[in-house]
């Protein structure tokens, strides 16, 4: 372990990957600071410039991005209550009431120190986890793999919600719809294609993120826009921000709350489909429930454990993700999705033995975590209220440059005007099914997961003799399939015991009458 | 009948599905591939099952009876910057990188309210120019800058 941290300190180290960490964290502090663009649309953008860098730099380059992005959005969460993505609502609960306090600056301090921590502190985790979990998985198969991502497509539509949950899946079905889309793998025939030449070769995932993200946001802004109170809100916001300072009690007091919502956050981070909003929420709630009478009626209302444990579990959380990603190839979020389709574009396979292999992106980007974390404390946080400055951008101005960052962003890549065509149709399909509050992140999870998903299917029925038997023979691929079909019907078994314990509550409670 | 914003996106999707379903019978195999248990229509027939299912269940239970408000929302604009997308991929190789992006976004700045014309030019042309040199110089990515016209060569 010692030796692969060295490689990459040695990495991660070079003044060439510095700088990109620097620039990828702030980067990513100014497109997540933007409302409704998160680290999703932060790491799409930087696709097109990762992409003429080598694997180490590139993925360092986005790892810093998606911390910054994050920390960006807990920025504008707190300063007009406007969280740049979900996993930060909970931070306006009480950073937001801090700032109309008169305290913004303090609150973003807390933000930032908690964030810090909680980075460091589960990047220290995923140094352990992810080389034992690696070497676990060095036994699965290619069952053992169709399995899990059924598994992590299952899981991102479990944690959708009860009554979202079809709605998520369908979504997922849709992405692995969309990867099907162009010349077979293995057998080289066309499908989908509708004779058209430029689908040949597929739909590019960077155009389908770009299309149904940055696009499909920018038109959403455009679709409803904000008025004038809005944007005078924003103006002052990013204007007065106040003292920085925290003190020597707030640190106490912030302390054992880093340490809780750092492990619980990581723990969440790891199971696919959970990621950083869930994380952030229980530890919000986890901390209101133990802070006491007195410190829990302060949640809501500017409460420095409020604030300080959803941005330390999100950001804990975010470094969690890392570990199903690259130990076994399987991304836990949205987020990592991405990364994952940027990785495959380098011609890496995450998975077990990318840590074998490719030493110098593994351990990089471990070690990319701590200085992207450290950067985002000393460079970010003293020129937060400069950076905060992008929330005064006018919208005329801002919108038609989002939209052509992320329409030369594919042609970038391809150089084929048929892409910014297709990215067109893709945003209007977005903006429809966002109107009709469809989730967009199942989609481009399954798009990314269904080549591979295929290719594992595949290989599993071609090592059983085109026999299904596999699904029930093999224990491990058995497991991991129950644990798929527990996720889907936990929400609705939890939903019906809270009715029976509602039901007998309101029995006793009227016999008691 | 108003139709809720689940049933009226199952449907939209179930639209979608059955197309797929229909265009995964298109798809050409080889006679020996027919017979073998994994081939290159099976995994887009278990997707379109899967997605006609699955649209089905959010029609006939959907999660919100929410509808959906078409009022208040600037769906002009949003077709127009639609359009405007559209016409960027079809002129930036004719007229430039520089020439179609700066028009690009002096439309897009105009249609969101911005109206002086210095301001227009003043934010967008050099902005374009920087990016470009940018790319170009900083990550050796070369865009053709200068319209068909005004090029040398062949």
């Amino acid at each position: 372990m010692l030796e692969g941290i060295m490689i990459g300190l040695t990495t991660a180290l070079s003044i060439q990957n510095l700088l990109f960490v620097m620039m990828g964290c702030l980067a990513g502090t100014f497109i997540g600071m933007l409302p409704g663009l998160g680290p999703m649309s932060a790491i799409a953008l930087m696709i097109p410039i990762a992409a003429t860098l080598d694997p180490s730099a590139g993925i360092i380059l986005m790892a810093a991005v998606y911390y910054g992005a994050i920390f960006g959005g807990s920025t504008s969460s707190i300063l007009i209550n406007a969280p740049g993505v979900a996993s930060t609502v909970a931070t306006s609960f009480d950073g937001y009431p801090m700032a109309k306090s008169g305290k913004a600056g303090k609150a973003l301090a807390i933000a930032a120190y908690s964030s810090f921590s909680g980075g460091v502190i589960a990047a220290l985790f995923l140094l352990v986890a992810a080389p034992f979990l690696a070497s676990v998985s060095l036994s699965f198969q290619s069952t053992d793999y169709f399995a899990l991502m059924v598994l992590g497509l299952v899981a991102v539509a479990a944690f959708a919600g009860k009554g979202d949950m079809a709605k998520a899946l369908l979504m997922t079905v849709i992405g692995l719809m969309l990867s099907t889309v162009g010349t077979d793998q293995t057998q080289g025939v066309p499908r989908f294609t509708l004779g058209m030449i430029d689908l040949v070769d597929g739909i590019s995932f960077l155009l389908l993120v770009m299309a149904t993200f940055a696009l499909s946001e920018a038109l959403m802004a455009i679709l409803k826009p904000k008025g004038d109170a809005d944007r005078l809100k924003e103006k002052e916001a990013s204007e007065n921000l106040g003292s920085m300072a925290v003190s020597k009690d707030e640190v106490k007091e912030m302390a054992p709350v880093i340490g809780r919502s750092s492990l619980l956050g990581f723990l969440i981070g790891v199971l696919p489909g959970a990621g950083a909003t869930i994380a952030s929420f229980l530890a919000y709630g986890t901390e209101q429930r133990i802070a006491g009478p007195d410190k829990g009626k302060q949640f809501g209302k500017g409460s420095v454990r409020g604030l300080s444990a959803p941005e330390t579990a999100n950001n804990a959380a975010a470094t969690g993700s890392f570990v199903p990603l690259l130990t076994l190839g399987i991304p836990g979020s949205g987020t990592t999705a991405i990364m994952l389709g940027a990785l495959i574009g380098y011609g890496i396979q995450p998975g077990p033995r990318l840590y074998i292999d490719q030493p110098e992106v593994f351990w990089s980007v471990i070690v990319s975590m701590w200085i992207g974390n450290i950067v985002l404390l000393i460079l970010n946080l003293p020129l937060i209220p400069y950076i905060a400055r992008v929330l005064a951008i006018p919208s005329r101005f801002l919108l038609p440059l989002i939209l052509f960052f992320s329409l030369i962003g594919v042609y970038f890549v391809s150089f084929n005007t048929f892409d910014i065509q297709l990215m067109v149709l893709f945003a209007i399909a977005a903006v429809v099914l966002r109107m009709l509050d469809f989730p967009m992140a199942p989609m481009i999870l399954g798009f990314i997961l269904g080549g591979m998903m295929e290719e594992n299917l595949r290989r599993a029925l071609l090592i059983n003799n085109d026999s299904w038997s596999f699904l029930w023979e093999r224990p491990l691929t058995l497991a991991i399939l129950m644990i798929a079909a527990l996720c889907l019907v936990a929400p609705f078994l939890t939903g019906k015991i809270r009715e029976m314990k509602d039901r007998a509550y309101e029995r006793t409670s009227s016999s008691g009458d | 009948m108003p139709i809720s914003k689940d049933r009226l996106g199952g449907l939209l999707l179930l639209a979608f599905c059955i197309t797929y379903a229909f265009l995964s019978q298109q798809i050409r195999l080889l006679p020996f591939q027919e017979s073998s248990a994994f081939h290159a229509r099976t995994m887009p027939e278990v997707l379109s099952v899967l997605g006609i299912g699955l649209s089905l269940v959010v029609i006939a239970f959907p999660g919100s009876k929410a509808r959906l408000e078409l009022a208040g929302h600037d769906w002009l604009k949003v077709g127009l910057f639609l359009a405007l997308m559209s016409a960027y991929g079809l002129t930036i190789r004719p007229l430039g990188f520089i020439a179609s992006t700066s028009l690009f976004l002096m439309i897009g700045f105009w249609m969101l309210g911005e109206r002086r014309p210095l301001h227009l030019i003043a934010v967008a042309v050099p902005l374009v120019v920087l990016f470009w040199v940018l790319m170009t110089q900083g990550l050796d990515v070369f865009i053709e800058p200068l319209p068909t016209f005004l090029r040398g060569g062949s």
